[in-house]
C-alpha cells in the first residue's frame, strides 16, 4: 500500500474537527446502535471488504470458543470519504489478518463501528478522520 | 367605450403573468432567454467558483481515536456558530419531544437525505457550476442537486414546500447572495430541531483566498426561531477531485423502523470463507 498510510506506520492518521462553538445532539444515524462509551479490539481474518455506499463493511472471521468461526461485521465510512484519505477497495483483502478497534453493538451482536485496524506488521489503518490526503 | 383588441390582449397577458407569479410554480412561467455570447463571456468576470469543493474537517493528527472527534455523516460537520440556536417556546417544546426519541435514529438511516441547511454540511464534496443565469451545486452526499437562479426571476411568494427550497441568487461584488424559501416541515434545521414552513435561509458565498470559500448561512423562522441562527463554514477546492457516485441504497444496512427503533443488518454477505494467509 502506498502513500500516507504506509508513511504513517505505527501512527494513527486522524484529524480532529473544525472547532464548534456549540455541541451537536448526540444520537445519530447508525451510531444509535453502537456503544460509543468504550473502544474494543478483536483479532481475526478478513472475509470480505465491501467497498459500498453508504458505508463500507469489514467482515471478519473470528475463531470462537466452540472450535468454529464467527463472522463479525464492522460498519465503516463511505468509500467516497475513504478513497480521498488513503484507502482503496483493495486496502483490506480476504485472508488479511487484522486486529480491529471498534465501538461494539449495544445489543451485544457480533459487529460494531470500525475505527481502525492494525496488521501483524504494525501498519495501522484508520477510518474516522477529517483531512483529505491531497490538498488541491 | 370600445377597447381595442390589442389593448385587451395586453391586459389578458399581463393578468395571466401576474397570476403565474402569485402561484407556487414561478419556475414554470419564467422563461429564461437563450444565453448570448456576451452572457457566456460575462461568466469569466464572476468570482472563480467553478470546481469541486469540500467542507474543511481537518486538524492535526492525534494519537488516539477520540470519539468526540468522529465525524458522523448523518449529523454533518459541525460549523462555527456565531449565534446560538434560539427556538421559540412552541418549537423548543417540539424539539424536546423529538429529543425524547433521540436515542433511536433519524431518517438518514433509511437513506432520506437531510434538507437545507444540513445538506450543505455533509462530509462529502460539492461541485459548483456557473452557467448563464444559474449556479448549480452538485452535492455528492445522497446525489443531490441545488439550483440557484441568478437570472433575475423573483422569489416565489407561494412556493411548494420541499427539501431544499427555491433559491434565488444575485451577485453583490464578489459575494453570491442567495435567498431560499419554501421548506417542507419534513426536514430539520439541525438534527431534532424542527422548523415551520415559513423558514427562510440566506446564504453568502465568497472566496477568501484562491481556493477557499466561506459560506455564511442565516436561518430565520418567525414561528420556530426567536433570533436568526447564523452558521459559518469553510470549503476548500480540490482541483484533482471529481464528484463520485453515491447511491445510498447500494448496500444500506442501517434502518429505522416505523416505531423509531434503529437497527443494523449484520447478515453476512454470502461467500465461502477464504483460508487465512500464511
Amino acid at each position: 500500500m502506498n502513500g500516507p498510510i504506509r508513511a504513517a506506520l505505527g501512527a494513527v492518521i486522524f484529524a480532529g474537527l473544525v472547532a464548534a462553538a456549540a455541541s451537536v445532539a448526540a444520537a445519530h444515524h447508525g451510531f444509535a446502535v453502537f456503544d460509543t462509551s468504550s473502544q474494543k479490539t478483536i483479532t481475526g481474518t478478513v472475509r470480505e471488504f465491501e467497498w459500498t455506499n453508504p458505508h463500507t463493511w469489514v467482515w471478519l472471521d473470528v475463531p470462537n470458543d466452540k472450535g468454529g468461526v464467527d463472522t463479525w461485521g464492522f460498519e465503516g465510512m463511505s468509500p467516497n470519504f475513504l478513497g480521498r484519505r488513503g484507502w482503496t477497495r483493495k486496502s483490506l483483502q480476504p485472508g488479511d489478518k487484522i486486529t480491529v478497534t471498534y465501538f461494539g453493538m449495544k445489543d451485544g451482536s457480533k459487529g460494531g463501528a470500525f475505527l481502525s485496524c492494525k496488521r501483524p506488521s504494525g501498519e495501522q489503518l484508520t477510518m474516522w478522520g477529517g483531512s483529505p490526503t491531497d490538498d488541491n | 367605450m370600445i377597447v381595442s383588441c390589442k389593448a385587451l390582449r395586453a391586459v389578458v397577458i399581463a393578468s395571466l403573468a401576474l397570476s403565474a407569479l402569485a402561484s407556487g410554480s414561478v419556475a414554470q412561467s419564467f422563461k429564461r432567454p437563450a444565453p448570448t455570447a456576451a452572457d457566456w463571456a460575462a461568466l469569466a468576470k464572476l468570482p472563480d467558483f467553478n470546481g469541486v469543493w469540500e467542507v474543511r474537517m481537518g486538524g492535526p493528527p492525534s494519537g488516539t481515536v477520540n470519539p468526540s472527534q468522529i465525524i458522523n455523516p448523518a449529523v454533518g460537520v459541525p460549523s462555527m456558530r456565531p449565534t446560538q440556536l434560539a427556538l421559540t417556546p412552541e418549537y423548543e417544546a417540539k424539539r424536546k419531544v423529538l429529543m425524547a426519541h433521540a436515542e433511536q435514529d433519524n431518517q438518514s438511516a433509511n437513506c432520506l437525505p437531510p434538507g437545507m441547511p444540513g445538506i450543505m454540511a455533509q462530509p462529502y464534496p460539492m461541485e459548483f457550476l456557473l452557467t448563464p443565469g444559474q449556479v448549480t451545486i452538485v452535492i455528492e452526499a445522497y446525489s443531490q442537486v441545488r439550483h440557484i437562479y441568478t437570472d433575475g426571476r423573483p422569489l416565489p411568494n407561494d412556493p411548494d414546500p420541499n427539501f431544499f427550497g427555491t433559491s434565488i441568487g444575485h451577485w453583490e461584488g464578489d459575494t453570491l447572495v442567495v435567498e431560499s424559501v419554501g421548506f417542507s416541515t419534513q426536514t430539520e434545521i439541525e438534527p431534532h430541531v424542527p422548523h415551520s414552513e415559513k423558514m427562510r435561509i440566506l446564504e453568502k458565498f465568497r472566496l477568501t483566498d484562491p481556493d477557499t470559500m466561506s459560506i455564511e448561512t442565516t436561518v430565520t423562522d418567525p414561528e420556530a426561531l426567536a433570533a436568526p441562527y447564523v452558521t459559518n463554514r469553510t470549503l476548500k477546492r480540490h482541483r484533482s477531485w471529481t464528484i463520485a457516485e453515491y447511491i445510498c441504497e447500494q448496500n444500506n444496512r442501517n434502518f429505522v423502523d416505523a416505531s423509531g427503533k434503529a437497527g443494523v443488518n449484520l447478515t453476512v454477505p454470502g461467500a465461502p470463507s477464504p483460508a487465512p494467509k500464511q
